[in-house]
This record gives structure tokens, C-alpha cells and sequence, in this order.
């Protein structure tokens, strides 16, 4: 077996003197922390150590010695090794470095009798028991809380071990500790005040809670009340993925309040709100114009198709009322647009998601026109296929059993087979028709839901995206580990083996893998062809939430 | 070229030494690399996947290193071992229908040969007539040099145009396969005709029964009642629309008759109706699929075992049946009369009166108590099939296989040409240059010599059992540091 | 290896040739004492590969095939002759109230006094009547087929205006050879449902593109007649007078073929070339590919269920 040491690289120049760790029970391996220097009294050790094991709750032990050859310390080798008497233990590691070479020897020393190894012995030792010496080398970060009391170097032991830099810097976060606490009770009770308000019985009526739903403010609404309690919620953070959770949407929170200032601070300077007013209802006049342009067209003979003249003018007859109908609602909306952009301009310092979720909202609500009739186009030509292809079974000879889900063949009457005919006729030449119109209502429709998507898109990555880990991974790469890789320092035959464990971060697109704010979970996500399938069929595209443009 | 890799390779890696740990049948026997390919092999279950997995544990345990090839299922894809150090490629094919792979004559190459030259190779052989990879296996590995078998475990038709194509496939498949295995007298006949073969290189060597699967337990029956098991597929080809004849004829005649069926499938639509339309739901019970292991606890409960089919080329269903000390009653079709010997079998026309006919008549031999008791059956019947002796006849035709010389590439093209008519066989003689070429053209980019040689798990310098020992020393802490993060 | 390449036609009679040969240079222990049994559940002291000199013998040939004679087979094609003529019978009325020389008043006259004719030669012949199929019923259907095509006639007339005349044609041809084609010759039914659709549809076409709306509802209406009802009657004169099935056959084709000629004297020859064809030389190339039928048939054909099963269902 292999005798596996875990050696820090802080120590790798130390001075002479003891090493400090503990063994893994069950595994043959030690993992050194500290080396105290060579001035130092045996009881001053132990009483040392007895009190580091009682604030750290982890068994301590002093494993060996550790000599670093200087000038005017020739004895000390003896020396050290007749410490092995002083602290009795199992096993004793006697490491010891050479000047001018780069790995160093390991005596093990038993106490049951001297059994050297390691010295002048292969490392991969073949006769099972009898193995060699690994050492590996590593980086010591601050992972227990062992060495606090000694930040100074002011104890009576002198030692060397990994320190960490800035102890003001830990009193303003543990300052900002204790100030959170009631910071987060309030805020607690304050989002449950919100809560039960919006759990009160007028607002989960079925129309304010179907308007509500497909509302994205109200959405994003909702959705950052959760936040907010994930986040002031005055339990600690019981594992890691939990404290990052938290961390990550109290910086995204933080940032998102930023952005919105600032565009509030851009939006209402020199007039902006009155002049994006003025601008807005003559683009949605402008927008109308054009579908009834459009309308004209098509009731012509649109790109060279020849379509049933009857047809054609009904349905574009209908959707030009409707569009006269739009027109004359949006005069009788433009008096009131400048205070209602105005008032609603405020909610951006509740963040910039909610700027972007009003937009996207003001946005559904001016082009409704395109929605009724996209959805009228839809409801026609589903109709339609749904009729064709029944009747195309007819048509075959064959019907659709419902009780076994399949088609059957199926012997019609006369009269059955001639109607079914004719009706199949008359459908399969009138389809074209509302197919062109279903096509251009479509194509408006997926214009509209694609800008909605990006507005959604953008929304979602904001709320999503994992900032507090990024700047880690940036700052410290080694808090996000994904393992450990091993490199050989050196390797001399005669000598241990020298192992560097450096530890592989994380790479980043795993960090936005694994802390990514899960977000919008509930939707059915689309595929492409699905999406497709449902346009060929004319099933509704629903556009609020779930939408094919959006493909995370 | 290819011919002289092959012996070149492996030949001389195969030393005569045993295999210490491994009962080896005949001492100084040749041992073989074996690559078994089927579309079908479990997860997927059926006849043709059992056998393949029966045959290469006996092939194993007599000291032969075999692996099986199949397509990837699902998310079972990559190698895996089974018991004994069976080794399974599930390769990444696409499949198109009935789990059968989609074939276009070259696709498949770079993986097999991959997979042949890593294994070290010497017989490939191939399984069902419906496994699209298997021929395309044995297409590659004539062109490889490698020598080939085939076992046919299926009957067929002449008489439509789907199988008058199906057929003339198999001809241009087989005509120059060093052998072919059929697993009934009947299948033979029916193999040979189709695929236009001398029969002297066709083998009969019949598919086996664990008889230890298959006990009989008496004390599970009713014998208030006389119970009738029915264990298929329920599907055309088995006869379900007969037994759903049978069924409210004999129900209506024998108040204390009553049916047991296991299987899926869709006919069990017609059993469903007829079980309402005569209100038999008490005595007629449908199981719904089996797991292989149940088949014996439901073979049990019964004193008849009934099988309908309309074809078989050899039926395991009534030897299992026999084995559990059924009485067991057939339709005489296919390879079935060669099952069994008369006495422990009633062979009836595949009609619904010569079926009740028979089933009447055991049903009085029933009653009179003047059947063989089941102990008896089970005795007779362990000892015809089994797994060991199947084992050591494929062996032979390994052996007789591996003296053969594999074609050349002119000899085969002739064999192409002269065998399956001019038109097919150009074609096919086309397809065999070019995938010669193909062969070429891989071996030019990765050349034999610089693929790994995969560690043997079976055969003669099998590590599987010397690994599992290895195994339960601890491994090094290196790995469990390393799964941080 | 002692393989042998075959190069013959037959490869059942090689085979047996071959196994009767074998016999000697097949594996030791080839010829015994005890004789070969085809049995699998024996250990036989045979080779694997054995072959025996019964190996094959229960090969059978052209098992139940049915031997056609000369005659029989033109009186059956004499039905699809006389749909041929039917289709042309329409085109040729059609083209008539294309031109104008047909008012479609006229059409409809004819057409009700031809139903009339039809409808009493049906009842006259007798025969079963489908079930719960009274004449009250008769007359309820031939009330919807009216009222619907009259009802319908102007929209079918609008149906069709913006398509290209040629696309219509088209359409139309190939419905109306849809409809030959599917036509259920062998089954003793009245018209398939695909088959009547596919005619439907064509003449619907045909018909959006005569002038008036009345002309459309008497060309729907001819269609309904020629189409749908004319192979009922057809049906029912062939089940009841049998001898009588000929005549109306070849009168039809004469009256397909002669009213063509009124119109197009070449197509009309065409018709008639066509229709000797079918009747004639069809049933001698069936008779003579009868001669080289070679079916094989054995042990490991699939059983076939003969019995009506669906009896237990009933």
C-alpha cells in the first residue's frame, strides 16, 4: 500500500521543524497543515494543538518533522529524530529536503520497532504491503477555520501555513451581518403584507386572474416576490447551492434596480415621455393604414393568385370593419396615452425587467387588432383542414374510429358518399382562399410574438443569469472546483514521487449551467417542428409566455 | 489481402493453452473469436435474443471467446458485459422498423470492421433473416476475409411479391456464407429453397430449453377444473383468430373448462370480444405481456398447453409446456412435428373443429386419468434440448467453417454472377467492388495495426474472471479525491 | 469444398438432384443401418448437415390454382369494357352542353325518364333488398340528392372560376381514371366509395365549368345517374340474368363508342381499339401467363385460416 502525504506548497521552503495534521482514518494517508519552526517547547506544542482540536473540532496531530538543511544547524537531524519520543504516535514522517534538489525523502518511523521505507525504495512497490511514498503537493486555501488565532504571528509558536490578507475587509461583511438581520425581518414583513394583499379575494376573481396571468408585469411581478423571500428569508443558507441561489439573485436584483434608475433618469429628462406619446399614436394609425392597404390587396388577386371571388370579399370586408373599428379606439385612447406612459414609466425603478415587461405589455395591447385576426384566420382555415381531411377519409372510403384511436374502412351510404363529395369539393377549392389569408395574419402575428420574445428573452436572462457566480469564477476560480488534476513534479528513481494537485475550476459555461436561476419552468417549450406542425394545422400560437421564438 | 490479415492476426495469438478456470470441452480443440450480430437482442425479447445469449454462454463456458453486436436501444448504447464476460457492442445504427436497422450496404463498415479487427475476429456469425445488420455483417466480413454463419430462425412464403424480394436478398446474402444453421428439418427445406443453397452446407441444429427453468408443480393446479394455458405473441402469425374460435366452442361444451393466456398484442383484441360476447370473463383470463420469468409460474397452473400457430419453424413454446408436464396440443405446421415425439403431443390441422377435436380428446384422456403423470414428461423432455448440446454442434461448424478457405474477391463476384440471376447478381457484384473499395480506403486511413486490440473478456486468454478478483482489492484514493467538484 | 454452383432455372429440381448425389460424399457416417427420421427430438446418427433422400418430398406445386377458360374470362372483362364506355358517355354529354347543342332541360328529361326505366328493371329483377331499405327511403335519397345539387349549383358554378381551364381538365382526367382504376370489378358490390368519389369529383369539375347554373345541376345530376346508380342496376343484372349481363355490356360499349363518333370519329376509333383490347387480347395473355405459373409449397408455408371466424363475434 501507498503511503500517500498531502503536503502544502507554503511549507515547501519552511524552516525545520514539526509537521502539523492529521491522518484519514481508513485511507493510508496523511495531510500536513502547518510546520511549526524549530525554537519551540514540546508542552507548548501539545497544549497548542489541545486547544486548536477543541476550537475546530478536528483531530490534530503532530505527524512528523520536518528538516531544512541551513547553515549552523548540522544536529538538527538527530534531533528532530529523537523528537519522534516526545509525541507518540503510530507512525512518524521524518521529511527532510537536500540542498540543491528539488524532492525531498521520507522516513516512516513505526513505533512498534524501526522499520524504515521509503528511502532508496521504489515507489511502486509490488509485494502488496511494502509500498512506496506519494507526496502531493497542493495549494492551501482558508477551507477550516484552523489557524485564526494565529493571523499575526504574535503566539509563542512560530509556524507557516497559507494566511489570508485583509482582516478589515472580514469586519465590514461581518458588521454587514449583523445589520441584515433586522433589515431582512422587516423586508419579510413587508412582502408578506404584499402577499396576503394580492391573495385577497378581488384579485383572484377569473378575469382578473386570466388577465393577470398573461400580463408579463404581472408575471414578473409575482415572480420577483418569490425572489424576495428566497432572498430576506433569516434562515442561513444551508448548503452551498443554496447560498449561491440566494447570493445570485440578491446581485441580480441589485443590478436590475441599477439599470432601471438609470433609465428612469434617461426617460425623464428634456420631455421624453410627452414626445415617445406624440410619436406613438400615429404609428399605431400608420400601423392600421397598412393592414388596410394590405386588405385591398388581397382582395384582389394577391401575387398573381387566383382566388374565389365571393370568398375573398367577405372575409375582406370583415377585417376591414374590424379595422375601422380599431382606428376609431385608439382616437378615443390618445388624449389619455402622454399620463398613462408617464405613470407607467415609473414602475422602471422597481428594475429594468419591469420596464421591459410593461413594454412588452403595451405592445400586445396596440397590435390586439393583429391577434383577432390572426385568431379569426386561424379558427377558419382549422376548420377547413379539420373538414377536409375527415372528408377526405370519406373521400377514401375510410372513417376514424374514436374508441381505438385508428382508421377503419367503412361502407357509406350513397347519399353519405354524394354530399361528403360535394362538400369535399367545395372545400378543397375554397381552402386556398383562406389559407392566403391565414398565411398573412400569421406571418403579422409571428412579427409581433418574436419581438415579445426578445423582450421576454432579454427579461429572462436578466433574471437568470448567475452574477454573484460569474464574479466568482472571475475572482476566486478556485471556490467553484469542478475536480482536481494531478502533474509530476518530479520523479527520480530512488526518490518519492512528487505529485502537484492543482484544482480544476469550473468552466463557464457549466457555472451558468449550474447556477442558473431556474426561471419560467412551467411553460411547454416548443420544439420547431412542433411549432410548425401546429401553423400547418392552424392551431393557435399562444403569445404570452410560452412561444417557439423562444429557444433556450 | 484480406485473407492473409486474418491469419496473420489471431491465428497466432490463439495458442492451444487452457484456460485456467474454464471447463474446456475437448482438450487441443481450436478455440474461436466468435462475433455474434443480430438486430434483436435484449433488451429487446423475443426467441432469436435468448438463443443468441443461450448459445454464447455455452460457446463461453467451452472456452471460445465470443461478443455480441446489435444496435443501440434507446439509451442502451456504448459496450456493455454480461454474466461470464459476454461482451455487447450496442453500435449506433438507426433503426427503421421492428427494431430492424436500416441498411444501405456500406454505412455500417467502418463500425464493424472497427469492431472485428478489435476483437480479433475469425467467425461472424449472423442471426434472423430479418436482421438487417446481420447480413450487412456478413456482407463485410466476406469482404474482410472473415468466415461466416448464419442461423435462420424463421419460415417464409414464396407466394408474394414481398417475399419473392425478401428471397431473392437472402440468396445474394448467402450464396457465398461458408454456412448456414437451420433449427428445424422443415426450415431447412424452406432455407434452401429460398435461398437457392446446396443443402450440404446447411445444418439442422435445433434451438434448446433451460430444463431447469421449465419444473413441473403439480400441487399449482386446479383440478376441480381442467385448466388450458395459452403463452404467445398474440398475433396473426400465432393463431390468435383460431383460439378465439376455440375458445366459446369449448366453453360452451365444458362448464369446468377454463382458459389462462399470457402474451400482448393486437390481436388481444379479438380475445377481449369474444370473452364479452360470451361472458367468460370468470374462465377465460388474459395476462397481458409475460416476463420470461413468470412464463413457468403460469405454465403450472394448467394440465393443457395449447399452441395455434399458423407457422413456426421450431416451436420452444411446447417444449417449455411439455417441460412443465403439460399435455400439450399443436397445430401441425412448420417445423413442429419434429419437436416433439408423439406421445407427448397432438398435433391437429390448423382449423378451429380439428382443434376442439383434440383438445376434447385430452381433455377425456384427462378425465379418465390416463395421461402420463408430469414428473414422466418432465424426464423425457429434459434431456432432448439443451443449451450444452447445441453448444457443441455449432462448435463443429465452427470448426468445419474455420478449415474453409474464405472467397477471394473474383471467386466471390463469379458466385455472385452465377448464382442469383445476372441482374441481381451484378448488381450485387457491383455493390461488392465497391464496398471492397470502401474497405480499402479505411484501411488507408486507420490501418489495421494502429487499432487498439481490445482486452479479451471470454476465450482462451479470457480476463474475466481474473479481473473480478483484482477488483476487490481497494483502488487507488487517487480517483475518489478526483470526484470532487 | 465440394460446393457446387448451380446455373439452371429450377432450383427445386437441383436441389434434389443434388441431395440424391451428396449422399455419397457427405461426412462419415453417412449411410447408415437404421434410416433417417425427420425428427429433431432423436439423437440420429447423422451428421447435422445430413441429407436424405426424402429431403424435399413434401414439396408440392401450384397447389389450388385455378385453370381459366377462354370465355368466361371476355364476359368478365366485359365489365370493365362497358365502364370504359360509360366514362365516355359522359365526356361526349358533357361536350355536348359544352357547345350548347344539349339544353340542359333536355338532359334532365332524359335523365329522369332513363332513372324511371332503371328503377323499374331493378324492382323487376327482383333479389334481395338491403335491409331496412324501403322505397320511401329510395325516394328520401334521391329528395337529398336533388335538393342538395340544386341547392349547391351556383356555388359549384363559382367554384372553379379562377382556376385555369387546363388545370380543371386535368384535375378532372385524372379523377376519372382514378376512378376506372379503382373501380371494384371483382367484388360483387354496387360502386367503391373511392372509385364513385373520384368520378364525383371529376364531373363536378367538368360541370363548374359549363355556363349556367342549371347546367351544372343537370350535369351532376347525369353524373349521379351514370356514375352511382347505372353499376347498381349492372350489379343486380348480373346476379339475377345472368345471360342478359352480356348484352347490356356490349349495348353500352356500342352506345359509348357511337356517341363518341358523333363527335370525334378518331376517338372513337381509339374506344373501340381499346375495347377490343381489353376484351379480347387481355383474357388470352391472362390464359397464357397462367401456363408459367410455378408456386411451390410446403411444410413451412404459412397456414391459412379458411373458415369465417367472425361467425363468434356475430
Amino acid at each position: 500500500m501507498v503511503l500517500k502525504i498531502f503536503f502544502p506548497r507554503c511549507c515547501n521552503m519552511a524552516d525545520s521543524g514539526l509537521l502539523i495534521g492529521h491522518w484519514l482514518p481508513g485511507q493510508d494517508s496523511a495531510v500536513v497543515l502547518a510546520v511549526v519552526h524549530y525554537p519551540f517547547i514540546p508542552g507548548q506544542v501539545k497544549r497548542y494543538l489541545s486547544q486548536l482540536q477543541n476550537e475546530s473540532r478536528v483531530e490534530l496531530a503532530v505527524l512528523g518533522s520536518w528538516s531544512m538543511p541551513k547553515e549552523g544547524q548540522e544536529g538538527m537531524e538527530s534531533f528532530l529524530r529523537d523528537l519522534s519520543t516526545i509525541f507518540p504516535r503510530g507512525r512518524w514522517l521524518q521529511l527532510s529536503r537536500e540542498m540543491g534538489k528539488r524532492g525531498f525523502t521520507c522516513q516512516v518511523v513505526h513505533r512498534d520497532g524501526e522499520l524504515p521505507r521509503g528511502e532508496g525504495e521504489n515507489c511502486k512497490g509490488d509485494n502488496g504491503d511494502g509500498g512506496g511514498v506519494i507526496f502531493i503537493h497542493y495549494d492551501q486555501r482558508k477551507s477550516q477555520p484552523l489557524f485564526l488565532t494565529d493571523k499575526y504571528d504574535d503566539g509563542p509558536l512560530k509556524l507557516t501555513h497559507w494566511q489570508s490578507e485583509g482582516r478589515e475587509a472580514s469586519i465590514i461583511v461581518e458588521l454587514a451581518k449583523q445589520a441584515s438581520v433586522p433589515l431582512c425581518l422587516l423586508l419579510t414583513w413587508l412582502l408578506s403584507l404584499w402577499t396576503w394583499l394580492c391573495s385577497s379575494r378581488l384579485l383572484n376573481l377569473p378575469p382578473v386572474r386570466l388577465v393577470s396571468s398573461k400580463l408579463s408585469t404581472c408575471v414578473q411581478l409575482s415572480y420577483r416576490t418569490e425572489h424576495l423571500q428566497t432572498v430576506s428569508s433569516p434562515k442561513r443558507a444551508l448548503g452551498h447551492a443554496e447560498f449561491m441561489r440566494k447570493a445570485n439573485i440578491f446581485v441580480s436584483f441589485f443590478v436590475d434596480v441599477a439599470l432601471g434608475l438609470l433609465l428612469i433618469s434617461w426617460l425623464y429628462r428634456e420631455n421624453r415621455i410627452s414626445r415617445l406619446a406624440n410619436t406613438l399614436v400615429p404609428v399605431a394609425d400608420r400601423v392600421a393604414k397598412e393592414l388596410q392597404e394590405l386588405l385591398q390587396w388581397l382582395m384582389g388577386a394577391p401575387a398573381g393568385f387566383k382566388m374565389n371571388r365571393a370568398l375573398d370579399e367577405v372575409l375582406g370586408r370583415f377585417f376591414l370593419y374590424h379595422i375601422h373599428l380599431w382606428i376609431s379606439y385608439i382616437h378615443l385612447m390618445s388624449p389619455f396615452i402622454e399620463s398613462l406612459l408617464w405613470y407607467m414609466g415609473l414602475c422602471a425603478c422597481l428594475g429594468l425587467t419591469f420596464a421591459l415587461s410593461v413594454l412588452s405589455d403595451i405592445v400586445a395591447l396596440l397590435t390586439f387588432h393583429i391577434y383577432c385576426f390572426y385568431v379569426y384566420g386561424a379558427r377558419l382555415y382549422c376548420l377547413k383542414i379539420y373538414g377536409l381531411s375527415s372528408l377526405w377519409r370519406l373521400f377514401r372510403g375510410k372513417k376514424w374510429n374514436v374508441l381505438r384511436q385508428r382508421v377503419d374502412s367503412c361502407s357509406y351510404d350513397l347519399d353519405q358518399l354524394f354530399i361528403g363529395t360535394l362538400l369535399f369539393t367545395i372545400l378543397l377549392f375554397l381552402l386556398p382562399t383562406t389559407a392566403l389569408y391565414y398565411l398573412v395574419f400569421t406571418l403579422l402575428r409571428l412579427v409581433v410574438v418574436l419581438f415579445q420574445g426578445l423582450i421576454h428573452l432579454s427579461v429572462d436572462f436578466i433574471n437568470s443569469f448567475p452574477l454573484f457566480a460569474m464574479g466568482l469564477r472571475l475572482c476566486r476560480p478556485y471556490r467553484l472546483a469542478e475536480g482536481v488534476k494531478f502533474r509530476v513534479l518530479c520523479e527520480e528513481p530512488g526518490k518519492p514521487l512528487h505529485l502537484l494537485m492543482e484544482i480544476n475550476p469550473l468552466q463557464y459555461g457549466s457555472v451558468l449551467q449550474w447556477y442558473r436561476t431556474p426561471t419560467y419552468n412551467c411553460y411547454p417549450k416548443d420544439s420547431w417542428a412542433a411549432l410548425c406542425k401546429k401553423l400547418f394545422v392552424g392551431e393557435l400560437v399562444y403569445p404570452w409566455r410560452q412561444k417557439g421564438t423562444k429557444t433556450d | 489481402m484480406m485473407g492473409q490479415r486474418r491469419r496473420a492476426g489471431p491465428k497466432g495469438s490463439l495458442s492451444n493453452r487452457t484456460p485456467d478456470g474454464i471447463a474446456v470441452g475437448i482438450q487441443g480443440s481450436p478455440k474461436h473469436s466468435i462475433c455474434m450480430v443480430s438486430d434483436f437482442f435484449y433488451p429487446n425479447m423475443g426467441g432469436v435474443e435468448s438463443h443468441i445469449y443461450q448459445l454464447s454462454q455455452c460457446l463461453i463456458e467451452r472456452g471460445h471467446k465470443v461478443i455480441i453486436v446489435t444496435h443501440a436501444y434507446g439509451n442502451r448504447k456504448g459496450v456493455r458485459y454480461l454474466t461470464n464476460g459476454l461482451k455487447v457492442y450496442y453500435l449506433p445504427l438507426q433503426v427503421m422498423y421492428n427494431q430492424s436497422t436500416v441498411t444501405t450496404c456500406f454505412h455500417s463498415l467502418p463500425l464493424l470492421r472497427c469492431v472485428f479487427v478489435r476483437e480479433r475476429i475469425t467467425i461472424v456469425h449472423a442471426h434472423s433473416s430479418f436482421s438487417a445488420m446481420g447480413h450487412d455483417s456478413l456482407f463485410h466480413a466476406k469482404t474482410m476475409g472473415l468466415n461466416t454463419v448464419f442461423t435462420d430462425h424463421s419460415l417464409f412464403g414464396f407466394a408474394d411479391v414481398s417475399s419473392v424480394l425478401t428471397n431473392k436478398l437472402l440468396t445474394v446474402s448467402l450464396c457465398d456464407t461458408s454456412h448456414i444453421i437451420c433449427v428445424s428439418y422443415t426450415s431447412k427445406e424452406n432455407t434452401v429453397l429460398r435461398a437457392t443453397l446446396d443443402p450440404q452446407i446447411v445444418s439442422v441444429i435445433p434451438n434448446a430449453v433451460d430444463p431447469t427453468d421449465f419444473t413441473p408443480d403439480p400441487s399449482q393446479r386446479d383440478d376441480t377444473k381442467i385448466t388450458i394455458v395459452v403463452v404467445s405473441r398474440l398475433v396473426y402469425r400465432k393463431g390468435i383468430d383460431l383460439l378465439g374460435g376455440i375458445i366459446p366452442e369449448l366453453c360452451l361444451k365444458y362448464p369446468d373448462l377454463q382458459f389462462v393466456i399470457g402474451g400482448e398484442g393486437p390481436k388481444r383484441i379479438v380475445l377481449e370480444e369474444v370473452r364479452e360476447k360470451y361472458q367468460l370473463h370468470d374462465r377465460v383470463r388474459l395476462l397481458g405481456a409475460l416476463e420470461h420469468k413468470d412464463v413457468r409460474n403460469v405454465l403450472i397452473q394448467g394440465h393443457i398447453f395449447l399452441n395455434t400457430s399458423l407457422t413456426e419453424a421450431f416451436c420452444m413454446a411446447i417444449v417449455e409446456g411439455a417441460s412443465c408436464g403439460l399435455q400439450v396440443v399443436s397445430t401441425r405446421v412448420g417445423g413442429i412435428p419434429e419437436v416433439l415425439p408423439e406421445e407427448l403431443i397432438t398435433l391437429c390441422e390448423p382449423t378451429v373443429s380439428s382443434l376442439c377435436q383434440g383438445l376434447e380428446m385430452v381433455i377425456a384422456r384427462q378425465r379418465s386419468g390416463t395421461v402420463l403423470p408430469p414428473a414422466t414428461i418432465h424426464s423425457r423432455v429434459q434431456t432432448l434440448y439443451t443449451w450444452r448440446n447445441v453448444a457443441e454442434r455449432t462448435e463443429k461448424v465452427y470448426d468445419r467453417v474455420a478449415k474453409e478457405v474464405v472467397l477471394p474477391l473474383d471467386g466471390r463476384l463469379g458466385r455472385l454472377r452465377a448464382h442469383c440471376g445476372h441482374v441481381a447478381g451484378s448488381i450485387f457484384a457491383f455493390v461488392a467492388v465497391l464496398d471492397f473499395l470502401f474497405l480499402l480506403l479505411l484501411q488507408w486511413f486507420v490501418p489495421d495495426s494502429v487499432i487498439d486490440v481490445a482486452v479479451n473478456a471470454s476465450g482462451p486468454r479470457g480476463l474475466w474472471g481474473k479481473a473480478g478478483a483484482r477488483k476487490t482489492k481497494p483502488s487507488a484514493n487517487c480517483h475518489k479525491d478526483t470526484g470532487t467538484g | 469444398m465440394f460446393r457446387r454452383d448451380w446455373t439452371g432455372r429450377n432450383p427445386v429440381s437441383k436441389c434434389i438432384i443434388g441431395s440424391l448425389v451428396m449422399g455419397a460424399d457427405s461426412d462419415p457416417g453417412a449411410p447408415s443401418a437404421v434410416p433417417w427420421r425427420k425428427v429433431l427430438y432423436e439423437r440420429q446418427p447423422f451428421p447435422d448437415n445430413y441429407v436424405d433422400r426424402r429431403f424435399l418430398e413434401e414439396l408440392r406445386r401450384n397447389v389450388g390454382v385455378r385453370r381459366y377458360r377462354y370465355w368466361p374470362v371476355v364476359r368478365e372483362a366485359g365489365l370493365v369494357t362497358q365502364q370504359l364506355s360509360c366514362v365516355a358517355a359522359f365526356l361526349t354529354l358533357w361536350w355536348y352542353m359544352y357547345q350548347g347543342q344539349l339544353y340542359p332541360f333536355t338532359l334532365l328529361l332524359a335523365g329522369l325518364l332513363c332513372a324511371l326505366l332503371g328503377y323499374g328493371l331493378y324492382e323487376a329483377l327482383g333479389g334481395p333488398r338491403t335491409e331496412g331499405r324501403t322505397r320511401l327511403a329510395d325516394l328520401q335519397s334521391a329528395a337529398i340528392f336533388l335538393a342538395f345539387t340544386f341547392g349547391f349549383s351556383p356555388v359549384l358554378k363559382t367554384l372553379t372560376e379562377s382556376v385555369s381551364t387546363d388545370t380543371v381538365y386535368a384535375m378532372s382526367a385524372l379523377m376519372l381514371l382514378a376512378h376506372l382504376v379503382t373501380f371494384p370489378y371483382a367484388q360483387p358490390s354496387p360502386p367503391g366509395s373511392l372509385s364513385l368519389n373520384a368520378a364525383l369529383f371529376g364531373s363536378v369539375c367538368l360541370a363548374s365549368r359549363l355556363p349556367g347554373a342549371l347546367h351544372t345541376f343537370a350535369m351532376v345530376t347525369c353524373a349521379l345517374l351514370v356514375f352511382a346508380l347505372w353499376p347498381c342496376l349492372l350489379h343486380r343484372l348480373r346476379d339475377r340474368a345472368p345471360r342478359g349481363f352480356p348484352w347490356a355490356a356490349a349495348l353500352v360499349s356500342l352506345g359509348g363508342i357511337g356517341g363518341l363518333a358523333s363527335q370525334s370519329p378518331g376517338g372513337a376509333v381509339l374506344l373501340a381499339l381499346a375495347q377490343l383490347a381489353l376484351t379480347l387480347l387481355c383474357p388470352l395473355l391472362l390464359l397464357w401467363l397462367q401456363e408459367h405459373k410455378d408456386n411451390i409449397h410446403g411444410p413451412w408455408d404459412e397456414a391459412e385460416i379458411h373458415e369465417d371466424l367472425s361467425r363468434f363475434l356475430q
